[in-house]
C-alpha cells in the first residue's frame, strides 16, 4: 500500500484537538467549540439504541422532501406536518433529527449543557483563522451607540431618495439597504468603499454552506476584506475614534493585539440576517394584510407588535443546527453524541398548542410574549417568539447598568425606529398595484424573506 | 453613489439567484457524460475541481461514478458533505486504517439500516463483537462451508436443469438458440435458495423469504416503503421466533447427496451456543438470521449479474474462463472490485480525530466508500478497467487482513479487518459454483444485445456504474 503512516498516526485515539493555536475558539456562549468528551474512558463497544417499531413509521413524510425546491420556496406546509405528526424526526437522509415543537426547540436552545452550536468559522472549516470579539463589551457599547445614533438618519436618507423617486423596491433598497449602511457606519469606512466592502461581505456570508464555488468565492473574500482591515487597525490604534474597528484596534487581548482577521470573524459571526429579514418580513406582511396595515398607522405604537409578530410569523432564520455534546435522553429517544438537530424556529412560533391561530398575522395577538425572552422564552406566563439569531435570552433577570443593552432589544429598537422614519416620511406607501411578492429562500437553509417588494409613494 | 444598492447586490449574490432562478435545493441536473470523464463542477484558482455533493444524488453519478470518486481521492481524502452531514473516506489505505481501529470507528448503526434491519451483529465493536461473531461467522467459512458445497452445487444443477420449463417472458428459444434472462432465470432465486437451505429454513417457507428480503431491501433509508419494510421484519421476526423455539426442541440436520448427517443446521446450531454460559435467547437468534436474510441475497444476486454482464463483454476473458475453471476466483473477485453492488460502509467517530488535516468531531457519520477504494489507483494499475488477469489484485482464500503475504492487496468490497464482510466466504462459493456449472450449460454464451438498455450514444451497453444489474439477457446455442 502505498500510503500507510502519517495517516496511522493521526488517527489513532489522537487527543481531542482544540482549534485555534494559543487560545481554543469560543463559541457564543463562552463554551469551547467542541466538546471535550474524546477521553477514552466513556465511550462504548455495544449498542442500547431502540429500534423503530412498525408503528413508529414516518410515511408521512419523505426526507428527500427535506430538500426539495418547494421546501426552500415555502417550508410551512412540511415542517407543519413534522410538527404534527414526527416530533423529534429522524431524516435519515440528512443524517440529522427535526426539532419542530416549541417547547422542544427552545428547551434545546437554551440547553448549552447538552447542545452545542457550531461556528461558521467551523463549516469554513478555518480552524485557526481569527478570534470572534463580539463578546468584547468595547465592541458592543460602540457598535450600540453608533446603531442608535445612525439608525433614524439612514433610514431618513434613504427614504428621502424613495419619495423623490416615486417607487421602490423595498426589499432590495430599504430593508437589504440599511443593515448594512448601518455596518459600515459603525465601522466608520470611507464612503468610497461601500460598495467593495458590501460585495465582499456578502460573499463571506453565502460561502460557509455545501456549495464549492461560494465557498471560494466567501474565502476570498474574507481575504480581502482581512488586508482591507489591516491599515485601517493599525491607523485607529494610532488615532482612535469612536467606532467599532477602533474598539477592536484598542483590545487588550491576552493572545496578542487584534488582526484584520479577528475584524472579518466579528463580522462573519455576528451577522446581518435578523435584521435584513425582520424588515423585509415586517413590511412584506404589513402591505399584503391592510387591515394590520390601517391599525400601525393608525396608532405608531403598535409598530414594535408588528414586528414582534412579524418574527413570529415569518421568521427569517428558519432554524439553527445544534449538535449534541454528549448521548442525551430526549424526546423519547436516546440521541447520539455528535447528532445534528434542526431547531426549527419556523416551526415553533406556528405551534399550535402554543400559538392561537399560528398562521394568522394578528400584531394585537394577546398570546404573545412583548417583552424580551429571559431563560426558557417565557415571561409574564406567556411565549416569546423564537428569533433566532439574536443571540441567546439573557439569563440574568435583569440587565446590569454597565452593559449594553441586548442584541435583540437594538435589532427591536432599529427596526421600529427605521420603519416608524419610513412611514412618517412617505405616509402614502402602498404596495405596486398588481405586484405579488412573496417570501423564499434563495438556496436551501439561507434566510426565509421576501427579496421582491415593488412599492409607491 | 454612482451605482446603485440593487447592482451591487446582484454582483455579489447574482442576478439569477436573487430572482430566485438558481438552484434552490439539494437537486441539480448533471449532464450525463462519456464514462470516466467529469462533468464540470467547476475548479478552484489553483485548478483542483471543486466536488459539488449534489452530484451524490444525480443520474450521472449512478452510470458514471468512477470520476467523481477520483476527485475526491485525489483531491478531498476525507470529504465532508454538509447537505448531508457526512464525512466521506476514500482511498483504501486510509479505510483500512479505520476499518482495524474499530474502536475509534464504531460500528454502532445509529444510520438508516437499522430501522428495518434491527439490531444486529455489527452494532457491536470490539471484544463484546468478536465472541458473537465468531458464534454465528463459523458456520460460514472453513469446514462448515466445505459441508456444505454439496448443497449449493445440487441447488445450481437443479435450477440450471430447469431453464427448459421457464415461462417465455424469462426464456425464449428461436431455432438453435435461447435467450434467458439470467436474473429471473437464475440470480435472483439461487442465494436465496441456498441461505435457507443453510438456515435449514423449511422449504415452504422459501416465498416468505422473498417477501422479507424484497420489502426489508426496499424499505431502507426511510423511503416510502419505509412502514413495508419493518411490517416485513416484524414478520420475519415472529416467524423465526417461532422456528427457533421447534428447532431447540427439534434440532434439523443437513445432508450430502447420498443422504448422509453432516450436521446441524444454522439454527439448530445458534440454539445450542452461548456465550458466558448462557444460551442465546431467541431474540438474539432472530437478529442474526435477520443479517443473513439481509446480507445474504442481493449482494450475491448483483455479483453474479455484475460478473456474467462483465466477462460477455469481455469475451477474450471469458473464453479463459471457460478453458480453465480456476479462473472463476479471479473473475468473482475482480468483478466485486471494478463493480461492486454495495457502495460502501458506515462508521462512527468515537472520538474527535483528525483525518488528512480534516477535524471530525466525536460521534460524526463517517462513510468508508469501498466502491472508491476499489478503484484507488495508489494500489490498483488502471483500476477502471476490467481485467481478471492483473497481477496486483490478491484473489486467493479471503483474507481478514485485506493483502497476502507478498503485499497485494484484495478489494474492498468485502471490507478488512474485524467487521469484514462475515458471508464473503459462502458468498464466493454460490457465485462461482453457480457460474462454473452457469457456464458448462450456456454454450457460447453472449449478451443478447437487443434486449438490454443502451448508454448515452445509443450503441454500447449501459455501464453497470453504482447499480446493480436488473435483467442480464444471454443468447446461448442449444445442444
Amino acid at each position: 500500500m502505498s500510503e500507510p503512516s502519517k495517516f496511522v498516526e493521526q488517527s489513532r485515539r489522537k487527543p481531542v484537538k482544540v482549534l485555534g493555536k494559543s487560545q481554543p475558539s469560543m463559541s457564543r456562549s463562552g463554551m469551547p467549540l467542541f466538546a471535550r468528551n474524546g477521553t477514552p474512558s466513556d465511550y462504548r463497544t455495544y449498542e442500547i439504541y431502540q429500534r423503530e417499531r412498525v408503528h413508529e413509521a414516518t410515511e408521512k413524510i419523505r426526507p428527500i422532501a427535506l430538500t426539495s425546491d418547494e421546501f426552500v420556496r415555502d417550508p410551512y406546509p412540511i415542517l407543519g406536518t413534522l410538527r404534527e405528526n414526527y416530533p423529534c424526526y429522524r431524516d435519515w437522509l440528512g443524517n440529522a433529527y427535526w426539532l419542530t415543537r416549541y417547547n422542544q426547540v427552545t428547551s434545546v436552545f437554551a440547553d448549552d449543557a447538552n447542545f452545542e452550536s457550531r461556528s461558521k468559522l467551523w463549516f469554513y472549516r478555518l480552524p485557526d483563522y481569527g478570534r470572534d470579539l463580539r463578546d468584547e463589551l468595547a465592541v458592543q457599547f460602540a457598535q450600540e451607540k453608533l446603531i442608535d445614533a445612525n439608525a433614524a438618519p439612514i433610514a431618513q436618507h434613504i427614504a428621502d431618495e424613495f419619495v423623490r423617486r416615486g417607487s421602490a423596491d423595498l426589499a432590495l433598497e430599504f430593508a437589504a439597504r440599511l443593515p448594512l449602511e448601518l455596518l459600515v457606519s459603525t465601522l466608520d469606512l470611507p464612503r468610497q468603499d461601500f460598495d467593495f466592502f458590501v460585495e465582499r461581505y456578502w460573499r463571506m456570508q453565502r460561502g460557509f454552506g455545501w456549495n464549492p464555488a461560494d465557498e471560494q468565492a466567501g474565502r476570498i473574500a474574507m481575504a480581502e476584506l482581512a488586508a482591507y482591515f489591516e491599515p485601517l487597525l493599525a491607523a485607529r490604534r494610532e488615532k482612535p475614534g469612536d467606532d467599532v474597528i477602533s474598539a477592536i484596534a484598542g483590545l487588550q487581548l491576552d493572545s496578542g493585539p487584534a488582526t484584520g482577521e479577528d475584524v472579518v470573524v466579528t463580522l462573519l459571526e455576528g451577522d446581518h440576517e435578523t435584521m435584513h429579514g425582520a424588515l423585509a418580513n415586517l413590511w412584506f406582511l404589513l402591505l399584503t394584510h391592510p387591515d394590520q396595515f390601517a391599525k400601525v398607522r393608525q396608532e405608531r405604537r403598535l409598530l414594535k407588535f408588528a414586528y414582534l409578530e412579524a418574527l413570529r410569523h415569518s421568521t427569517p432564520v428558519l432554524w439553527k443546527k445544534r449538535f449534541a455534546r454528549h448521548e442525551v435522553e430526549r424526546f423519547g429517544r436516546l440521541l447520539p453524541i455528535g447528532g445534528l438537530f434542526y431547531c426549527a424556529a419556523a416551526a415553533a412560533n406556528r405551534d399550535p398548542w402554543i400559538f392561537e391561530d399560528p398562521d394568522t398575522f394578528d400584531i394585537e395577538r394577546r398570546d404573545l410574549c412583548q417583552r424580551e425572552p429571559r431563560g426558557h422564552y417565557r415571561s409574564d406566563g406567556l411565549a416569546a417568539g423564537v428569533a433566532l439569531g439574536l443571540g441567546k435570552p439573557s439569563k440574568h433577570p435583569g440587565m446590569p447598568e454597565d452593559r449594553p443593552r441586548s442584541l435583540y432589544a437594538i435589532t427591536r429598537d432599529t427596526i421600529v425606529t427605521a420603519s416608524s422614519v419610513l412611514l412618517d416620511t412617505a405616509p402614502k406607501l402602498r404596495l405596486e398595484s398588481g405586484a405579488q411578492p412573496a417570501l423564499g429562500s434563495l438556496r436551501l437553509g439561507e434566510m426565509h424573506t421576501c427579496w421582491n417588494l415593488p412599492v409607491r409613494f | 453613489m454612482a451605482e446603485s444598492f440593487a447592482d451591487v447586490m446582484q454582483r455579489a449574490i447574482g442576478s439569477e439567484a436573487l430572482e430566485g432562478a438558481g438552484d434552490l435545493g439539494g437537486k441539480a441536473d448533471f449532464p450525463l457524460m462519456p464514462l470516466g470523464e467529469a462533468a464540470d463542477m467547476g475548479f478552484a484558482q489553483d485548478g483542483t475541481p471543486f466536488f459539488d455533493p449534489r452530484i451524490f444524488y444525480s443520474a450521472e453519478f449512478r452510470r458514471n461514478p468512477w470520476p467523481y470518486y477520483r476527485i475526491l481521492r485525489n483531491h478531498y481524502p476525507v470529504y465532508f458533505n454538509k447537505l448531508n452531514n457526512t464525512y466521506y473516506v476514500t482511498r483504501y489505505a486510509d479505510m483500512t486504517e479505520c476499518y482495524y481501529d474499530d474502536i475509534g470507528f464504531n460500528t454502532i448503526p445509529k444510520g438508516s439500516s437499522n430501522g428495518v434491519l434491527g439490531n444486529v451483529t455489527h452494532e457491536f465493536s470490539g471484544v463484546e463483537h468478536r465472541r458473537r461473531r465468531n458464534l454465528f461467522g463459523q458456520h460460514l467459512v472453513g469446514k462448515a462451508l466445505e459441508h456444505r458445497v454439496p448443497a449449493i452445487e445440487r441447488l445450481a444443477q437443479e435450477m440450471i436443469e430447469a431453464f427448459p420449463s421457464l415461462d417465455e417472458s424469462v426464456r425464449k428459444v428461436n431455432g438453435n438458440v435461447a435467450s434467458v434472462e439470467l436474473g429471473r432465470a437464475f440470480a435472483y432465486e439461487f442465494p436465496v435458495r441456498v441461505v435457507c437451505d443453510v438456515l435449514g429454513f423449511p422449504k415452504e417457507a422459501q416465498h416468505h423469504f422473498f417477501y422479507w428480503y424484497d420489502s426489508i431491501m426496499s424499505g431502507l433509508g426511510a423511503s416510502e416503503t419505509h412502514k413495508q419494510g419493518m411490517e416485513a421484519r416484524q414478520h420475519l421476526e415472529d416467524y423465526v421466533a417461532d422456528l427457533v423455539e421447534e428447532r431447540r426442541k427439534n434440532p434439523g440436520y443437513l445432508y450430502d447427496n447420498e443422504g448422509n448427517k453432516l450436521g446441524l443446521d444454522i439454527i439448530s446450531k445458534l440454539c445450542a451456543s452461548r456465550i458466558d454460559g448462557d444460551y442465546l435467547s431467541s431474540v438474539e437468534i432472530t437478529s442474526y438470521i435477520a443479517l443473513v436474510v439481509a446480507g445474504g441475497g442481493e449482494t450475491t444476486r448483483g455479483t453474479i449479474m455484475n460478473m456474467w454482464y462483465q466477462l460477455l463483454q469481455h469475451p477474450d476473458q471469458f473464453a479463459a474462463v471457460v478453458a480453465d475453471d480456476g479462473l472463476w476466483d479471479a473473475a468473482f473477485h475482480e468483478t466485486l472490485r471494478h463493480s461492486n453492488p454495495i457502495g460502501g460502509q458506515p462508521r462512527h467517530a468515537t472520538f474527535d480525530v483528525e483525518l488528512h488535516g480534516v477535524h471530525i468531531p466525536a460521534g460524526s457519520l463517517i462513510e468508508m466508500v469501498n466502491f472508491s477504494g476499489s478503484h484507488d489507483e495508489r494500489v490498483f494499475e488502471n483500476p477502471d478497467n476490467f481485467n481478471l488477469f492483473r497481477s496486483d489484485l490478491y484473489s486467493g482464500k479471503l483474507l481478514r487482513s485485506g493483502y497476502n503475504k507478498g503485499g497485494v492487496c484484495s478489494h474492498m468490497a468485502f471490507g478488512v479487518g474485524p467487521h469484514m464482510c462475515p458471508g464473503a466466504w459462502i458468498s464466493h462459493q454460490e457465485a462461482t459454483i453457480g457460474s462454473r456449472i452457469l457456464a458448462r450449460h450456456l454454450l457460447n454464451a453472449r449478451v443478447n444485445t437487443d434486449m438490454m438498455p443502451k448508454d448515452i450514444d445509443g450503441v454500447s451497453l449501459a455501464p453497470i456504474g453504482i447499480n446493480k444489474l436488473r435483467d442480464l439477457w444471454i443468447d446461448y446455442d442449444l445442444a
